[in-house]
C-alpha cells in the first residue's frame, strides 16, 4: 500500500462540476434555483488502488460517480481516461461503459424486477460481446465471485425472491462480469449485512490487487473506508474538504466536518462520551465562504465571506479550512472579542 | 402547544416504574407487543421454506427492541408478518401477535391480535398505532407526487379535523425533525437523494404519534451524521411520547447504543436475547460473537478481518442439528445432530440457543463466550481478526 503512485492515473477527474437547476418552491413565480451538486472536484484513480469517497447524503458523491461513469454530463471539467482527455460533450462509447463500471446504491432500484437473475447478468455480457454459449458459465462464475454459492440456486430466481443483501451481491456480480478496469462502487455495501460486507470489502480489495482494478469506493461508513482504502477523500456539499492517505484521515481528522463524521460513528467503546452533533435546523449550505460554516462549531468571520484554502498539513494530507492558516488565528481573536462584546457574529 | 404533543395523555413514564394506575382494577400489561410461537413460511408443498421459526418475544411500552442478524435471517419477514404487510407467497403458519394500545382517555388498553385482525381493524391500527418504515423505503414514495402530498394523504385520512394550514405546519415540523428543510415538501421524490427520501419516510412514520414504530434498517442507507441525528431525535421523541420501537439493523454497534434489548436471529430463529450492554460485553452465542467481530474498527492498526466464514444457509436445506453448525468455530459432535432450543441462562434473564451453554453440559464454554468481552478485548486477542 504505497502512498505514492508509481504508474500514471488510469482515470482522473479534472475540476469536474455539475449544476442542477430546479424550480424554486413558492413565492417567486418562475424562480429558478441552481444546486451545485459537485464543484471543482479533481481526483485520480490508479490501477491496483482503492480511493474512498466519504460524505453525507446529498454531498454529491453519486453525481460524481455518475460523471466518472459518463452517465451524467459535467457542467464543466474534463475526464482523463488512460491518457485520453474527454470533454463533457464527447459521446460515451460502449468501450468506455465496459471499462468503467458503476455499482449502484439501491439494489431494489437498480435491478429489473421482471426478469430472473440470469437475465440481468447475461444481458451485459451479450451487449459487451460474449457469445451465447459462454454467457451461462460466465454468469454463474460472476455469482460465485460474490459468494452467491452455488449459482444454480440463484440464477433462475426473481429479484423479489432474494433478500436485499443477496440482491446487492447480484448487482456487484453484474458489474464484475464484463471485466472492467475501473469499478465505481456507489455505497455497494450500505444495504448488506455485516458478514457479507466484510466479504465484499475483502473481495474488492482482492480484485484491486489481483486484477489491478482501479476502485472508487463511495460510502458513508468512514470505518469501512479506513479499512479498505489507500486514499480517503471527504466531500461536503459538492466539494472536497479533506483527503489523506492510509488511516491518517480517520485517525487524525483535521477538518471540522471530518471530525464531526468520526464522532458520529456508533462506537460502543465510547458509549458514555457526549455525542455532539450539528444542529440539523442549520442544514442549509452556505453559498459564500465555507459551505460548512452554518454548521461549523469553529466558524469565524472569514469563513462566512471567503472560501477557505486547501492547506497541506502533511504530505498528501490536505484540508480545506481557515483554521489551518495564520490568518485564522487573527480572525479567531477578532471573533472572540466580538462574542465578549455581545456583538453579532 | 406543539402539534407533536399529545393533547389526550400526559407523557408516559416508564410503565414498569409505575405499574398500577389508580383507576385500574388490574395492572395494565406493560407489554405493547407480545409475539408468541410465531412462524412464517414462503410457498407451499415441496417449495415451502420456513423463514421465521417459533419466534417468541415481548416488547414493553416505551422500550426499544433491536433485531440483528445477517441478510436472509428473517428479520424483515418477521416484522412484515407481524404487521400483516407480508405478501404472497408468504404465509403466517402459526402464532399470535398481540398489540396493546393505550385508550385515549387513559383507562386501560385495547388489545388486537394482529394475526387474526381483519382489513378494517388493520386500517385503523396502521399509522395510528403501529407504523412501519420499510427496508425498500427508497422506492416507497410515489414518484409523481410531491412530498407534501404524501403527508397530506396520511394526515387527511387519520386526522380529519386538521385544516390545510395545520397539515402544512405539521408536515414542516415532521420534516425538521428528521433534518430536512421546509422546501423539500414541494419536491418530487426523484429530486431528493436516497438519504433524503429515507428521512421523509421516517417523518411519515412518526406523523400520527404511534404506540409502536417498526423500523427495518431505516438508517442503513444514511450517512453517520444523519444517522446520529435521527437516533438522538428518536431517543428524544421516545422519552417525550413513550412509543415503543422495534429497530432492525445488522449494525450491532448502533443497536448497543439505541436498544434496551437485542435479539439476534439466525436462519429464522432467535439464537440469543439479552440486554444491549450484556450482549455487547459478553456475547454468549458464537454467532453473536462473529457479528460483533465483523465491523472494521475505528481505531487501531489495520488488519484483515474475516468476520463470519461462509454464507447464511439455504432455508430449503438447513443443516441437521444447530443451523449455525456449518459455520461455527466451536461446533461439537452433538451440534450436527440435535438442534438447541432457546434456554434462559440462570445468572440473568438472557436467553441463548447453543449447546455450549446447556446447564450441566460437559462442554467447556470457550473463554470468548464466558467472559466479559470488553475486559477480554483489551488484550485484543479475541477478535477473529488475523494480522496481515
Ligand atoms: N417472496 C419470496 N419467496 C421465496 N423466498 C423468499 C421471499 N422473500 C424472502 N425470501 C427468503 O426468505 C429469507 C428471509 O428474507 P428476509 O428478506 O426476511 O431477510 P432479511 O433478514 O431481511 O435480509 P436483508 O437484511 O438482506 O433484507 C431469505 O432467504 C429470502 O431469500
Ligand atoms: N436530477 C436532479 N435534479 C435536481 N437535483 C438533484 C438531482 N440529482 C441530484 N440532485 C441534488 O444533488 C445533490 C447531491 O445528490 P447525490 O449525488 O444524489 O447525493 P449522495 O451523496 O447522497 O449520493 C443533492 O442536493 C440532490 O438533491
Ligand atoms: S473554514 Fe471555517 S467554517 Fe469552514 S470548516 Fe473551517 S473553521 Fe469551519
Ligand atoms: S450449538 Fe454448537 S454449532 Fe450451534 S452455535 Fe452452539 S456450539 Fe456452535
Ligand atoms: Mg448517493
Ligand atoms: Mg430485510
Amino acid at each position: 500500500m504505497s502512498d505514492v503512485a508509481t504508474s500514471p492515473a488510469l482515470l482522473s477527474a479534472r475540476s469536474l462540476s455539475r449544476d442542477f437547476t430546479t424550480r424554486a418552491a413558492g413565492r417567486f413565480w418562475n424562480a429558478k434555483r441552481v444546486t451545485h451538486a459537485v464543484e471543482d472536484v479533481s481526483l485520480d484513480l490508479y490501477q491496483g488502488r482503492v480511493t474512498a469517497i466519504v460524505g453525507e447524503s446529498g454531498s454529491g458523491k453519486s453525481v460524481l460517480a455518475r460523471m466518472l461513469a459518463r452517465i451524467v454530463t459535467p457542467t464543466s471539467g474534463q475526464l482523463v481516461f488512460d491518457g485520453t482527455t474527454i470533454e463533457p460533450h464527447h459521446k460515451r462509447g460502449l468501450d468506455y461503459a465496459a471499462q468503467v463500471q458503476l455499482v449502484l446504491q439501491d439494489p431494489f432500484a437498480s435491478i429489473n424486477p421482471i426478469h430472473p437473475i440470469r437475465h440481468c447478468l447475461e444481458r451485459p455480457l451479450l451487449i459487451h460481446g460474449a457469445t451465447k454459449d459462454d454467457v451461462a458459465a460466465l454468469a454463474g462464475a460472476a455469482l460465485t465471485r460474490v459468494a452467491l454459492d452455488p449459482p444454480e440456486r440463484f440464477l433462475d430466481r426473481y429479484p423479489h425472491e432474494l433478500s436485499g443483501g443477496q440482491l446487492q451481491r447480484v448487482s456487484i456480480a453484474r458489474a464484475l462480469c464484463v471485466r472492467p478496469k475501473v469499478l465505481l462502487a456507489d455505497e455497494p455495501i450500505s444495504m448488506l449485512d455485516v458478514s457479507v460486507r466484510l466479504g465484499i470489502l475483502n473481495l474488492l480489495k482482492g480484485l484491486c490487487v489481483s486484477e489491478q482494478l482501479a476502485i472508487l469506493y463511495i460510502t458513508h461508513d468512514i470505518a469501512s473506508a479506513r479499512y479498505l482504502a489507500d486514499e480517503v477523500i471527504v466531500m461536503y456539499a459538492g466539494q472536497i474538504v479533506e483527503r489523506s492517505f492510509g488511516t491518517s484521515l480517520v485517525d487524525e481528522p483535521a477538518h471540522p466536518y471530518t471530525q464531526l463524521l468520526v464522532a458520529s460513528v456508533p462506537d460502543p467503546e465510547a458509549l458514555d462520551e457526549a455525542r455532539v452533533v450539528g444542529q440539523h435546523e442549520k442544514l442549509e449550505v452556505a453559498t459564500v465562504g465555507c459551505r460548512f460554516a452554518p454548521r461549523c462549531p469553529h466558524a469565524m468571520e472569514v469563513c462566512r465571506t471567503t472560501s477557505p484554502p486547501n492547506v497541506e498539513l502533511a504530505p498528501g494530507h490536505v484540508s480545506r479550512c481557515w483554521l489551518h492558516t495564520r490568518e485564522a488565528h487573527a480572525s479567531l481573536r477578532v471573533n472572540a472579542r466580538r462574542v465578549d462584546e455581545g456583538g453579532d457574529i | 402547544m406543539s402539534a407533536l404533543e399529545r393533547s389526550d395523555e400526559s407523557p408516559q413514564v416508564d410503565a414498569l416504574a409505575a405499574p398500577v394506575g389508580p383507576a385500574e382494577k388490574e395492572a395494565p400489561s406493560p407489554f405493547v407487543l407480545d409475539v408468541h410461537d410465531f412462524s412464517v413460511d414462503y410457498g407451499v408443498g415441496t417449495q415451502m421454506v420456513t423463514a421465521v421459526r417459533d419466534v417468541n418475544f415481548s416488547l414493553q411500552r416505551s422500550k426499544v427492541l433491536g433485531v440483528a442478524g445477517e441478510s436472509g435471517s428473517g428479520k424483515s419477514t418477521l416484522v412484515y408478518a407481524i404487521t400483516r404487510l407480508l405478501r404472497a407467497p408468504g404465509v403466517i403458519r402459526s402464532g399470535s401477535a398481540i398489540l396493546r394500545v393505550a385508550l385515549p382517555d387513559g383507562h386501560g388498553v385495547e388489545e388486537f391480535d394482529l394475526v387474526q385482525a381483519d382489513e378494517r381493524t388493520l386500517r385503523r391500527v396502521r399509522w395510528s398505532h403501529v407504523s412501519v418504515v420499510l427496508q425498500s423505503a427508497l422506492n416507497a414514495l410515489n414518484p409523481v407526487l410531491r412530498i407534501r402530498r404524501e403527508f397530506d394523504e396520511v394526515l387527511k385520512t387519520h386526522r380529519a379535523s386538521m385544516t390545510k394550514t395545520q397539515r402544512r405546519e405539521r408536515s414542516v415540523e415532521l420534516l425538521r425533525m428528521v433534518g430536512l428543510s421546509e422546501d423539500r415538501l414541494d419536491r418530487f421524490p426523484h429530486e431528493l437523494s436516497g438519504g433524503q427520501r429515507q428521512r421523509v419516510m421516517i417523518a411519515l412514520a412518526l406523523a400520527l404519534d404511534p404506540d409502536l414504530v417498526i423500523m427495518d434498517e431505516p438508517t442503513t442507507a444514511l450517512d453517520v451524521v444523519t444517522q446520529r441525528e435521527i437516533i438522538n431525535e428518536l431517543n428524544d421523541l421516545r422519552s417525550r411520547f413513550g412509543f415503543a420501537m422495534i429497530f432492525i439493523t445488522h449494525d450491532l454497534s448502533l443497536l448497543v447504543e439505541l436498544a434496551d434489548d437485542i435479539v439476534v436471529m439466525y436462519a429464522g430463529a432467535i439464537v440469543e436475547r439479552a440486554s444491549a450492554l450484556e450482549l455487547y460485553d459478553a456475547p454468549r452465542h458464537p454467532y453473536t460473537l462473529g457479528l460483533l467481530n465483523s465491523f472494521p474498527p475505528l481505531h487501531g492498526a489495520r488488519q484483515e478481518l474475516t468476520g463470519i466464514p461462509g454464507s447464511p444457509p439455504d432455508l430449503a436445506q438447513l443443516p441437521a442439528g444447530c443451523s449455525f453448525s456449518t459455520r461455527c468455530p466451536f461446533v461439537m459432535e452433538r451440534c450436527r445432530r440435535e438442534s438447541p432450543t432457546l434456554i434462559s441462562l440462570d445468572d440473568d434473564h438472557r436467553q441463548v440457543a447453543c449447546w455450549l451453554h446447556e446447564p450441566g453440559a460437559s462442554a467447556t464454554v470457550p473463554v470468548e463466550l464466558s467472559q466479559r468481552r470488553r475486559a477480554a478485548t483489551s488484550d485484543s486477542d479475541l477478535a477473529t481478526a488475523e494480522s496481515k
